[in-house]
């Protein structure tokens, strides 16, 4: 019987004891974390800069609409946070929407984290339009272009919205001129057909790393104004609003500034010193991140070496 | 012991009930898969009675004597009968109705799929990233003509485009092991962080 080498070996492991090996890879940076740069690209810039743009204004207003389910949400839901606590800091008028029945806990559930440590009130800083049947979702969409209380009419609480405080200098797309959706599928598409090509709305995109390639040429072409991909766009986000939104003065009081790319550059902010892990909860997923891509491309290069060994050997054989 | 602890613990154990697949199918990871798929239809069925039902079809008719609603209610009642043979074929008529959305969208999607991307190939080509662009899109989309046999200098031209495909397959592989990984950084985020408090 021919012995078998190390190469031969690795190609009839198990693949549970690869499992365990990404396992480790995972839980160990997670545990002793340590603080892996997060560089912010431009797309994720864009969408902070935009949101930022309507700080303190009663007239402009954001939809966030919500279009996945719990499976994805390890990756959407640190930046639905990020996003949710920004307006809240900066008092942009946040409306929220959903076509998924699964998306509706989400949605509440990410409301409720980023509110928990602001003074803000539903009707009047933000607002719920709750979850609407998907077979309403062109409708609804469409007719926000001319009248969102028509369109939506009621909040997830049965009032109706044309009474409601936040709603009163935002009538339509003009208004709430920037729409993110959060997606692990297409959705956003349906954004810029509709909204986009009809109304001239600003449409950004919160999306799962899988769908991110797929969408970089609307991105190119202006039709997306910004995207955050995946779990890499939520803690880029998360790092903008630390750095900008929720900046203190040196006697501790909030000072946001201005977007520079050059403070980017400068800042540097240490995880640990973050007392909330729900505002960091993307940045010490990417530690963990970065040492899962480190040991698949380790193993991607032993396999593709194994592979040579083993069709060399095949070809002596042979 | 809080609710939050009884409901983390609930969920942990059902999350290790699904990794247990990992090792091999086995009892539990079936009983958490069923309970999935039960409960998120025990969620969505009430929802959309409440959501969709309610202020659409019993509202209107019971309480505002909208009588003209009955029409397109029973319409949408024929998608019923897919769940019977003889008369399946009543359920296309409600779908002849859903088929008008295409219509609107055919127009719309050519305007952002279509025309707005092409404009948006035709940059003046002053820098690398639109020179790549239009060398991308040209050869390309001369790939995928298949009048002519992919031979000689029209070959070389065309392998051209293969490499530009390769490098989006690659772009889209990798994003794909990110989100793959992200997803079980999320799980067990909430392992080691909420369930067992591991992470400061």
């Amino acid at each position: 019987m021919a012995k078998l080498n190390v190469f031969d070996r690795m190609q009839k492991l198990d693949r549970r004891w690869i499992y365990l090996v990404v396992a480790l890879a995972i839980i160990l940076p997670l545990i002793i974390p340590f603080n892996s740069k997060t560089y912010v690209t431009e797309p994720t810039e864009n969408v902070y800069k935009k949101i930022d743009s309507y700080a303190g204004r009663t007239d402009r207003a954001i939809l966030m609409c919500f279009s996945h389910d719990a499976s994805t949400m390890a990756e959407l839901f640190p930046m639905e946070v990020a996003i949710l606590r920004h307006c809240f800091e900066r008092k942009v008028r946040v409306l929220t929407i959903c076509f998924m029945p699964a998306a509706k806990p989400l949605m509440d559930y990410a409301i409720n984290t980023a509110k928990e440590d602001y003074d803000v009130q539903s009707g009047v800083d933000y607002l719920s339009f709750g979850y609407k049947p998907y077979s309403l979702f062109l409708i609804t969409l469409l007719g926000m272009g001319d009248d969102i209380a028509e369109a939506v009419e009621t909040d997830d609480q049965g009032r109706k919205i044309e009474n409601l405080e936040i709603m009163k200098e935002i009538t339509n797309y003009n208004e709430m001129n920037l729409v993110i959706d959060f997606a692990a599928s297409a959705a956003v598409y349906s954004w810029i057909v509709y909204a986009r090509a009809r109304f001239g709305v600003n449409v950004a995109a919160g999306i799962t790393a899988v769908m991110a390639a797929d969408n970089y040429p609307y991105l190119q072409s202006g039709q997306l104004i910004g995207m955050l991909s995946g779990l890499k766009g939520a803690a880029e986000y998360e790092k903008l609003v630390d750095i900008f939104a929720m900046n203190k003065d040196e006697y501790g009081n909030p000072d946001p500034r201005e977007f520079s790319k050059e403070i980017i550059k400068e800042s540097w902010i240490k995880l640990s010193d973050i007392e909330n892990r729900k505002y960091k909860t993307a940045r010490i997923g990417m530690n963990a991140q970065t040492v899962a891509h480190v040991m698949i491309i380790v193993f991607i290069i032993i396999g593709n070496i194994g592979y040579f060994v083993s069709k060399n050997k095949e070809n002596h054989i042979g | 012991m809080s609710f939050e602890a009884i409901s983390n613990f609930v969920a942990a154990i059902l999350t290790l009930f699904i990794f247990s697949f990992l090792y091999k199918d086995n009892p539990f990871y079936k009983f958490a898969e069923a309970l999935f798929i039960g409960v998120s239809m025990g969620y969505a069925i009430p929802l959309v009675y409440e959501n969709a039902f309610m202020p659409f079809v019993y509202t209107p008719i019971f309480v505002e004597h909208k009588f003209i609603i009955i029409i397109p209610a029973l319409m949408g009642s024929l998608y019923i009968f897919r769940f019977t043979k003889n008369l399946s074929w009543l359920s296309r008529y409600p779908i002849v109705f859903g088929m008008a959305i295409v219509g609107m969208g055919v127009p719309m999607s050519i305007h952002s799929s279509v025309l707005v991307q092409m404009r948006s190939a035709m940059l003046p080509m002053d820098n690398i990233n639109t020179i790549i662009i239009f060398i991308g899109t040209v050869t390309i989309l001369l790939y995928f003509f298949f009048s002519k046999a992919h031979r000689g200098f029209y070959g070389k031209v065309t392998n051209v485009g293969v490499w530009f495909l390769m490098v989006g397959f690659g772009a889209s592989f990798g994003y794909t092991v990110m989100a793959r990984i992200s997803l079980l950084i999320g799980r067990i985020q909430f392992l080691v962080g909420d369930w067992l408090g591991l992470i400061k």
